[in-house]
């Protein structure tokens, strides 16, 4: 492979192993004695459990156990919780109610675990759970966000009266409403943002292993961050002290936020191993996948914005209501509030915002982080009133954009965000470029020609990824810091081990976290091996998700890797008897400055170790961590540019172009950037055109299997046009930004956008399916006829 | 979902009252139905093995029988628990209506299912549910259009035009009128022994019409009902 530094195009070393078949997911463990867990859920969205009668599964063969909820709670294992404190503007905290990993008194979204059977084989168990049979009061349910906060609602908790989490708010809201009282314009607009199921390409499993002798449990999952789950599964659901309990994310296929929560089919996998003495495994079928996975976004809002007679902001006022399920998942609470209204300036110098936030519970799947996780959600209410506003006013939104950019940083908005860097204008004019935005009128009027309609739509996005500093979200109810720690360990023949706490299910980690000490030793990359997912192995961690790898998780590298060459340096110095301030690090070796002398890394790296001729009073060996806690968040921005061509008689879209001009800042492997954009937006187009998790009114998921709940496929999109900007992240020592979330986050208004253009109609709801746009666009094929 | 159905049926209203209420009838007519039992004048269990798309299970379905009006219609509610299948309930309006010596029923069924039945089948219950309605009603007109008879109605339909188009082709032009006159008496015949069949068959005391109703609608609705999205 070589030398591959940074910005090199390497080819993932860890395709290898997917690509042939050859990686070890939490399902390909096997170990001796093992039991299959199935668990029996309710068809019902909210019912009172009055009776369950196990008698005949447990005679089924193979049977060894069924648990229910009374033995969990007898037991001691703790309710699972919210991790991130929420408080009202009233300043009460958020209302939380019990959520129990087996619920065996009142269940509250169809799908919910009653009940497990433990039995030799995976059929065994299905057989069996199929026998237990669950007597149901059947209680009235409440699906909508609407309706959960409406006079005589079922409720859903004790705990939530009226089945409000929280009314929280962010902003001046006097100023706001001053803003728009004295605005020369206000658009104002009312948005839902679609629920939407993660589906990723491997299903949550489990494989719970407890060692009676040793009273320690090891635990393969399917986990986004290894240690977050050992903590709370240990801090709050007591399944055992840390030191006690192991838990491995060996490769995970795909996870898109909905793998960094800790779920009941894990806890009560180590549970149930300790019960019945035997290791205990779950696999998620697709089916409950769809049922149980944390689902994404579901809001709904009503924006204002209102403007001068220049068409310069002056005030945004925003009012959600977000739906996060029938529980509160582990940082459900933050995504509606710190990670959504704190984006709601966007690119844009807007003096006041005001947003309202009330979060309810409804007999649902629970809602946590998905992909972009608040931000898309945030991007969606301002790009699409950004694109009202401009055709409102009879501004093209290009120029309705630039009027109203942030040129100078930092810039302080009015809702908690500090930019740090950006060049908004550099990805506007490369987007436009690329789409050739002026000549768009000569494509309309030609598509016309063949009874087509046209439309451009803009996405200017701003995002903010890598959570912190690990100070500030603790102040604003983070139950954890947002650091992350690295290891680097130089063996004694030179090769390298990296540890880190970050997580690598999809991201290419082993293969950009080599290129960064390729870049700084000169090392192969085959030379260094990336560890990761075990808390045995690396001592602490926070995990993969918010685009954090590169800024928070390679930094903390960096700061090892800088403590690691400070060492060498100085072992070479000793031995090259120079100053250590001459040694240079060049192609795998060091070099004392204007001179032929030089040690490879390797003879630095075995003197280290055989410790025979080290400087006075220096430890023997090279290995060294580092924690790395950010000053900030980064603020990956670009614009979006999408035309699509819609067919009036089908209502089918078209993506003719996509283009995407992103400033991620420094990259460190532009493939797999690339890659991640392409992913990213291809979920926010499945997004925008397609996918809908779609509730009856009795609570049942109607789209719960790929027959009815239509994922983007190849033929859906087009081929993507992507160009890079580049500011400096100052926050961080490579300069990174997060690339990860990035493309869900910013395409979906640029898609709403273009078709709205294209129907002259601007009230359109994602997904924007072919029915939808049909009937959206009778009103200007009327026109078009008279 | 709401789900609406109309069927005639080949025998007097009496007769099909009586036939709903009958559990042997109903057991043969529904489609998958294992056992069927009447418990009392209003309520019925059944077991019935319905398949919607990919989920197959076995309901375990009660029906209760409510605003009775016989022969002309009744209410019928009812729940089909089909375990991790998931489970159905609703209820129909179902009608009879004299038509001539026939009978038309019309049913309005609202049915809602949960569990993998609503996750897997949605989109496919309004057509498992319809196809069920017509399995049963066909197996029930046929049911009591063959009581003591060996002929169905097709058979009838079928002998009666051949004799008319032998009669035409023998005797045309110039009997032609004839012919379709003797060819009409001829049907007409044929439908009158057709009835004092059926009848025959009602007379054999079926117990309360309604419960058939109640299971078809069990069946039919439940079934139907439960796969109607």
């Amino acid at each position: 492979m070589g030398v591959e530094g940074i910005g090199a195009r390497a080819l993932r070393k860890e395709d290898k192993r997917f690509i042939t078949g050859k990686g070890k997911y939490t399902d390909d463990m096997v170990l001796p004695r093992m039991t299959y867990a199935a668990f029996v859920r309710t068809p019902h969205a909210h019912a009172k459990v009055t009776n369950i009668d196990a008698s005949a599964a447990l005679d089924m063969p193979g049977v060894e156990a069924v648990l229910t909820g009374h033995e969990l709670v007898a037991d001691g294992i703790g309710n699972l919780i919210c991790g991130w404190m929420i408080h009202s503007k009233d300043g009460s905290p958020m209302n939380m109610g019990a959520w129990r990993a087996l619920e065996s008194e009142t269940v509250r979204f169809a799908g919910q675990a009653v009940a497990v059977v433990i039995a030799d084989t995976q059929a065994q168990a299905r057989d069996a759970a199929d026998q237990v049979v669950v007597d149901y009061e059947e209680l009235p349910v409440v699906v909508s966000t609407t309706d959960a906060l409406a006079g005589g609602a079922p409720q859903l908790h004790p705990e939530a009266p009226g089945n409000l989490i929280y009314d929280w708010d962010i902003g001046d809201e006097a100023a706001t409403n001053a803003a728009l009282s004295s605005a020369a314009h206000i658009t104002r607009l009312e948005i839902d943002n679609n629920r939407l199921v993660p589906n990723p390409m491997e299903p949550r499993a489990a494989l719970a292993d407890y060692d009676a002798a040793e009273e320690h449990y090891t635990l393969y999952t399917t986990s986004q961050n290894p240690h977050v789950a050992r903590l709370v599964l240990s801090a709050f659901y007591n399944v055992a002290p840390e030191h006690k309990l192991r838990v491995i994310a060996p490769d995970v296929g795909g996870g898109f936020g909905s793998k960094i929560f800790i779920y009941p089919e894990e806890i009560v996998a180590l549970w149930a191993s300790k019960r019945v003495g035997r290791p205990v495994k779950w696999v998620s079928d697709r089916t409950e996948a769809f049922l149980t996975d944390a689902h994404g976004r579901d809001h709904k809002t009503v924006a204002e914005l209102a403007t001068d007679a220049n068409g310069k902001i002056t005030g945004f006022r925003v009012q959600t209501v977000a739906n996060l399920g029938a529980y509160m998942s582990l940082f459900s609470s933050s995504v509606p509030t710190y990670l959504y209204a704190t984006l709601l300036s966007g690119q844009y110098d807007i003096p006041a915002i005001h947003a309202n936030v009330k979060a309810v519970y409804t007999n649902t799947t629970p809602v946590d982080a998905y992909r972009g996780a608040g931000r898309p959600e945030a991007t969606f209410v301002v790009e699409r009133i950004m694109e009202t506003a401009a055709r409102e006013l009879g501004l093209s939104p290009a120029e309705f954009r630039r009027r109203n950019f942030i040129r100078s940083f930092p810039h302080q908005t009015p809702v908690i965000m500090c930019y740090d860097a950006g060049d908004y204008d550099s990805s506007l004019d490369a987007a436009l470029k690329a789409i050739d935005y002026d000549g768009f009128p000569v494509r309309k009027a030609e598509a016309a020609s063949r009874g087509k309609l046209r439309g451009m739509g803009l996405s200017c996005y701003i995002e903010a990824c890598g959570i912190a500093p690990s100070a500030a979200v603790g102040s604003l109810g983070a139950g954890v810091g947002l650091w992350e720690s690295a290891e680097v360990r130089v063996n004694p023949v030179g090769t390298i081990e990296v540890l880190t706490g970050s997580h690598s299910h999809g991201q290419g980690h082993e293969t950009t976290f080599a290129q960064l000490v390729s870049e700084r030793f000169g090392v192969d990359t085959n030379a260094v091996a990336i560890v990761h997912g075990d808390t045995d192995k690396v001592q602490f961690g926070m995990g993969t998700y918010g685009s954090r790898s590169g800024a928070v998780g390679m930094s903390a590298i960096v700061k090892a890797l800088d403590k690691v060459e400070a060492k060498a340096k100085k072992i070479a110095a000793h031995l090259m008897e120079a100053s250590e301030a001459d040694i240079q690090i060049e192609g795998g070796e060091l070099k004392v400055a204007g001179t032929d002398k030089k040690l490879t890394f390797t003879e630095v790296a075995l003197a280290a170790y055989t410790a025979h001729n080290l400087p006075e009073g220096m430890e023997p060996g090279l290995k060294e961590g580092a924690f790395y806690d950010p000053t900030n968040f980064t603020f990956p921005a670009g614009t979006y540019a999408c035309e699509v061509e819609v067919d009036p008689d089908t209502g089918k879209t078209r993506i003719v172009k996509f283009v995407a001009a992103d400033d991620f800042g420094k990259i460190i492997n532009p493939m797999i950037v690339e890659g991640q954009v392409h992913g990213g937006l291809t979920q926010g187009i499945g997004q925008a055109l397609l996918e809908n998790a779609v509730y009856d009114e009795a609570g049942q998921l109607l789209a719960a299997s790929y027959m009815d709940y239509a994922m983007p496929r190849a033929d859906d999109v087009p081929s993507y046009e992507l160009y890079t900007t580049e500011t400096a992240c100052p926050g961080n020592p490579l300069g990174m930004k997060g690339c990860g979330e990035a493309g869900a986050i910013g395409s979906p208004p640029a898609v709403i956008n273009a078709i709205t253009d294209a129907i002259q109609n601007n009230n359109l709801a994602m997904p924007a399916t072919a029915e939808r746009v049909w009937r959206a666009s009778r009103g200007v094929m009327a026109q078009a006829a008279e | 979902m709401d789900i609406q159905g109309e069927y005639r049926i080949p025998a007097s209203r009496e007769t099909v009252w009586a036939a709903l209420n009958d559990p042997d009838i109903l057991r043969e007519c529904i489609p998958g139905c294992d056992t069927l039992e009447k418990t009392d004048d209003t309520h019925m269990q059944a077991v019935v093995t319905a398949k919607v798309g990919p989920v197959k299970a076995k309901f375990t379905g009660a029906v209760t029988l409510e605003d009775l009006n016989p022969p002309e219609s009744y209410r019928i509610v009812g729940e089909g628990k089909g375990g991790v299948a998931g489970f159905a309930k609703g209820g129909a309006e179902v009608r009879l209506a004299e038509d001539g010596a026939e009978t038309i029923l019309t049913y309005v069924a609202n049915a809602q299912v949960g569990g993998k039945l609503a996750q897997l089948g949605s989109r496919l219950i309004d057509s498992t549910a319809r196809k069920m309605a017509d399995e049963f009603f066909g197996a029930f007109s046929r049911r009591l259009g063959a009581v003591d008879a060996p002929l169905s109605d097709d058979d009838l339909d079928a002998g009666v035009m051949e004799e008319a188009r032998h009669i035409a082709m023998e005797d045309a032009p110039y009997h032609l009128a004839e012919a379709i006159e003797d060819a009409e008496e001829a049907i007409e015949r044929r439908v009158h022994d057709a009835e004092e069949k059926v009848e025959v068959a009602a007379g054999r005391g079926v117990l309360g019409g309604p419960f058939v109703w109640g299971l078809i609608a069990l069946a039919v609705i439940i079934a139907a009902l439960a796969l109607a999205n």
